[in-house]
């Protein structure tokens, strides 16, 4: 059973007399630590199906349900990354971290040393007191990715959390999410239409298509990348000329294409 | 001292002496429209040491702060949770925003006449004035804060499951503050106008009920004096609400400046 679980789910807005079917007949499960990336063009829902996940919408038909409960509201064993980070300007970092473990009920001691082990870990160690508006768009994501780390959560939501960063910073935060997603698997849904990133980050990728939205294909990378030793690699650059790499990576934009094309005619 | 200031006060040192010559020296303006600074010095003069309208100066301004004051508060204390609780509830926006359309509109000295026939001309017919009058700035803007509140801080706060009252406490009332002093300065202007016009209409003592005495005595000069003091009040309530609100939206002005 998936962490993960989309049961034939649809999403319709309109009345009765006409509306716009934006999701029809997603099936997909992600299993338990597994990285999910879903790639698409814009306006299949690939944002919408995360919104599921998180509890911030519905689905107005099929169910979508985490460790075999059904997603009815938010909640922070579903931590979520959003691409605009979604930090409270008034709190410092170390505030906006310590919010949420606050709300699970955590010590006050034990909060302490989590707060300090996940500021190290995302190398933010020195900026706990400053206010995000004082951090570089890069140093703000980390800390919005801290404060969803930091809670130890179930399954990590990432709704396109790079597609807001220059291409150097992308491309550093890409390379830390790799080392701290190998190291410390999680069920990760990482939304985004970067096929690079997908392919680099992902366990699986899911490939979705639009008109209504919905999964046109899934392809694994990750029993490619064991076999190519991708993470010997340590950086992105490196892997991204593997002929393994590029072979995935076409293979997806060339499903994309189709869609594309299909769209035209 | 700034060019910006030495300017400044160079402007008000020739309005002065503007004053001085028209009134005093060319007497282009007659004395009984408009008092000489000899005038208003005595008026001033008078007014401190033995008194005017029932009262000494002090005694008149120390009335009129209070009561501005209790029906700020008032205002504020009911206002800005009313505006947010607006702001939050569809239902409470429902159910209220009808009944404040149709009171809105109605110029707050027209509660005048009714807050007498209630209460009479003592303190709490004018705290309901004033009331009335600071009370719609501090709930359409407090109403305001929340409605353009970042939607995704709000969907952040609930995935952290932030319990209700420390999302109030932490993220709705952040938030929304910047407006929420908006609607604080104004409903404080909204006040003082209110209380001197209430004042004018009847009152034992206060500012407002001394420039109806002076008016009725015909004495430019105490009229100008209930002037200054009327403004000199408002004006240090207005920058001790603007220190306030600089103290509580650090984080803001210094978020704006960065980006």
């Amino acid at each position: 059973m998936g962490a993960i679980r989309f049961d034939d789910v649809g999403r319709f807005y309109g009345n009765k007399t006409g509306g716009f079917q934006a999701l029809k007949g997603v099936n997909l499960e992600i299993a338990e630590k597994e990285f999910m990336a879903v790639v698409g063009p814009s306006g299949c829902g690939k944002t919408t199906l995360l919104r599921f996940v998180a509890g911030f919408d519905r689905p107005s038909s099929g169910t979508v349900s985490v460790n075999g409960v059904r997603v009815t509201k938010p909640g922070p064993e579903r931590a979520v990354v959003f691409q605009q980070f979604a930090l409270m300007p008034w709190k410092t970092v170390r505030q906006n971290i310590d919010l949420g473990l606050r709300n699970i009920g955590v010590a006050r001691a034990e909060r302490e040393d989590r707060i300090t082990a996940v500021l190290q870990l995302m190398n933010l160690t020195g900026h706990a007191d400053a206010y995000p508006h004082q951090l570089s768009g890069g140093m703000q994501q980390r800390v919005s990715i801290a404060r969803a780390w930091v809670l130890d959560p179930e399954v990590l939501l990432m709704d396109e959390p790079f597609g807001a960063l220059d291409a150097q910073t992308r491309v550093v935060m890409q390379e830390e999410l790799v080392r701290l997603a190998r190291r410390n698997p999680r069920t990760v849904m990482f939304i985004t239409h970067a096929v690079e990133e997908a392919v680099y980050l992902a366990d699986r990728v899911a490939i979705m298509a639009r008109q209504p939205g919905r999964i046109k294909e899934i392809i694994d990378i990750r029993s490619i990348r064991e076999t190519e030793r991708w993470d010997a690699h340590e950086k992105i650059e490196d892997v991204m000329d593997l002929e393994s790499f590029v072979h995935l990576r076409t293979r997806i934009w060339r499903s994309l294409r189709e869609e594309k094309a299909m769209e035209l005619a | 001292m700034s060019r910006k200031t030495m300017v400044g006060g160079a402007t008000i040192l020739a309005a002065l002496t503007l004053w001085y010559l028209l009134t005093t020296v060319l007497g282009v303006i007659s004395p009984g429209r408009f008092p000489s600074p000899a005038d208003t010095w005595t008026a001033l003069a008078q007014v401190s040491g033995k008194g005017y309208a029932n009262g000494v100066l002090g005694e008149h301004i120390l009335r009129s702060v209070m009561l501005v004051s209790l029906g700020f508060i008032v205002a504020v204390a009911t206002g800005v949770p009313l505006g947010l609780w607006m702001g939050w509830s569809r239902r409470a926006e429902a159910v209220i925003n009808p009944v404040f359309l149709v009171i809105r509109p109605i110029p707050p000295l027209a509660w005048i006449p009714l807050a007498i026939l209630w209460l009479g001309l003592g303190d709490l017919a004018k705290i309901l004035v004033i009331w009335f009058a600071a009370f719609v700035p501090s709930v359409i803007n407090s109403y305001a804060g929340v409605r353009n509140l970042d939607r995704t801080l709000i969907e952040a706060a609930r995935m952290l499951g932030t319990p209700f009252t420390t999302f109030v406490r932490e993220i709705l009332l952040p938030g929304a503050s910047p407006m929420i002093f908006t609607g604080l300065r104004l409903s404080l202007q909204a006040s003082w106008t209110t209380l001197v016009a209430a004042e004018l209409v009847g009152a034992m003592t206060g500012l407002g009920r001394v420039l109806n005495a002076a008016q009725q005595d015909l004495y430019p000069g105490m009229i100008l004096v209930g002037m200054i003091a009327v403004t000199i009040c408002g004006w240090l309530m207005t920058v001790a609400l603007g220190v306030a609100e600089k103290r509580a939206l650090a984080w803001n002005t210094a978020a704006q400046a960065g980006g």
